[in-house]
């Protein structure tokens, strides 16, 4: 029967026609970063390859952030990286739903580190709605007079001031209508 | 004698054909393994060109992952462009270049999964219609095989998120189960064990 299976799942990768649309490729494509700046510090790749056990994991990771924050001062690329890593972390280890304490702990870090830098940064994570995946919870300015968000999802975009603001509303009309 | 002279001629004629072929197919899954090398090193090294080839080489087989683990088609198109941006954003943690398809797959999972604990109401959506043999069954035998294959293409859709990404990776995606596991992120024994777990569901489902 398992072999029956078997040469049913085949047959059914064969059958489903699952035909990608023309210009996803160019769509993806357009979204290609104008600098791809390898990421360095494989903390928690480290992590993820030792498959250690998710709350020792966690624990980890929230010893590292505190560790090497008040080590390095958070200066430089250093502290984008605990930033990054700390993120990707808080994924693999719960998954996502809603931005959660320890979470905030390693956006705020970020905000740290950016303001020690001389960079004008505005941190809201502590007045904004955790469980809103597009609020903003930090936001700087590029050299290119666009704007770095990290999102309640923890998500970072570029945008542009025409589209901050707009996220900015949309934040405070979500905030309203709870 | 004359008849066991061709025989052997046919044979050897036959056995250096296969011998080509082998070495062909050899040659290239070394050309396609050379390619992701070089593409994981540029990468690393930040050329634009090169994640332009990646997105050439796996954008296609990353949106039939999406799909066969049950996202609809706006959806997956959607994170596969995750996909890659993660992609992009994590190279520097590609260590090993050659397992590039793995770690590009094990994104792919990751991204799947956070979207669907971000589901509240979890719904499937279904895979494309199953499209109907025109072969020489006869039309009963045909409308019970075509029957199986919905029903064993629901039971997937069942399938706890590991087990549906197991099955998806080794049987849709044709991945080696060392290249399954990779991908998954698991060793391989936990990989087997999973994918026997699926099976073993599906085969309840099906019979």
């Amino acid at each position: 029967m398992e072999e029956k299976v078997e040469k049913l799942l085949s047959e059914l990768a064969e059958r489903v026609g699952q035909p990608v649309r023309q210009g996803l490729a160019e769509d993806i494509k357009s979204l290609i970063p104008s600098r791809i700046i390898p990421h360095t510090m494989d903390t928690i790749n480290i992590i993820i390859d030792l498959r250690v056990n998710k709350w020792a994991a966690a624990a980890a990771i929230v010893i590292t952030l505190i560790l090497l924050t008040s080590l390095l001062g958070g200066a430089g690329s250093a502290g984008d990286n605990i930033y990054r890593d700390g993120e990707l972390l808080m994924k693999y280890v719960f998954g996502w739903d809603g931005a959660s304490k320890s979470e905030m702990l390693a956006v705020k870090s970020k905000y740290e580190c950016l303001i020690q830098e001389g960079i004008e940064a505005v941190y809201f994570g502590d007045k904004a709605d955790l469980n809103d995946a597009d609020a903003v919870l930090l936001q700087w300015k590029l050299p290119d007079g666009r704007y770095e968000v990290i999102l309640g999802d923890l998500h970072r975009e570029t945008v542009t001031a025409e589209e901050l603001i707009k996220l900015q509303v949309q934040m405070l009309q979500n905030r309203i209508s709870r | 004698m004359m008849e066991k002279r061709e025989k052997a001629t046919e044979q050897r004629v036959e056995s250096a054909h296969l011998k080509k072929e082998a070495a062909d197919l050899r040659g290239s899954e070394d050309r396609s393994a050379e390619r992701e090398y070089s593409v994981a090193i540029r990468l690393r090294r930040g050329e634009r060109a090169a994640a332009q080839e990646l997105v050439d080489m796996y954008y296609e087989r990353i949106y039939s992952f999406m799909r066969g683990v049950g996202h609809g088609q706006q959806i997956s198109e959607d994170l596969t462009q995750e996909t890659f941006l993660k992609a992009w954003a994590h190279i520097g943690q590609l260590r090993n270049g050659r397992a590039l398809g793995g770690w590009l797959y094990r994104i792919a999972g990751n991204v799947s999964r956070v979207y669907w604990r971000k589901q509240k109401n979890r719904k499937f959506a279904s895979m494309e219609r199953i499209e109907k043999a025109a072969n020489g069954e006869t039309e009963p035998e045909k409308v019970g095989h075509y029957e199986e294959l919905v029903r064993l293409q629901e039971a997937i859709a069942q399938l706890p998120w590991k087990l549906r990404n197991a099955i998806v990776l080794h049987y849709m995606q044709h991945l080696t189960i060392v290249e399954a596991a990779e991908a998954a992120g698991v060793r391989e024994g936990t990989f087997k064990s999973r994918l026997n777990r699926a099976l073993q569901i599906l085969r309840k489902q099906v019979s």
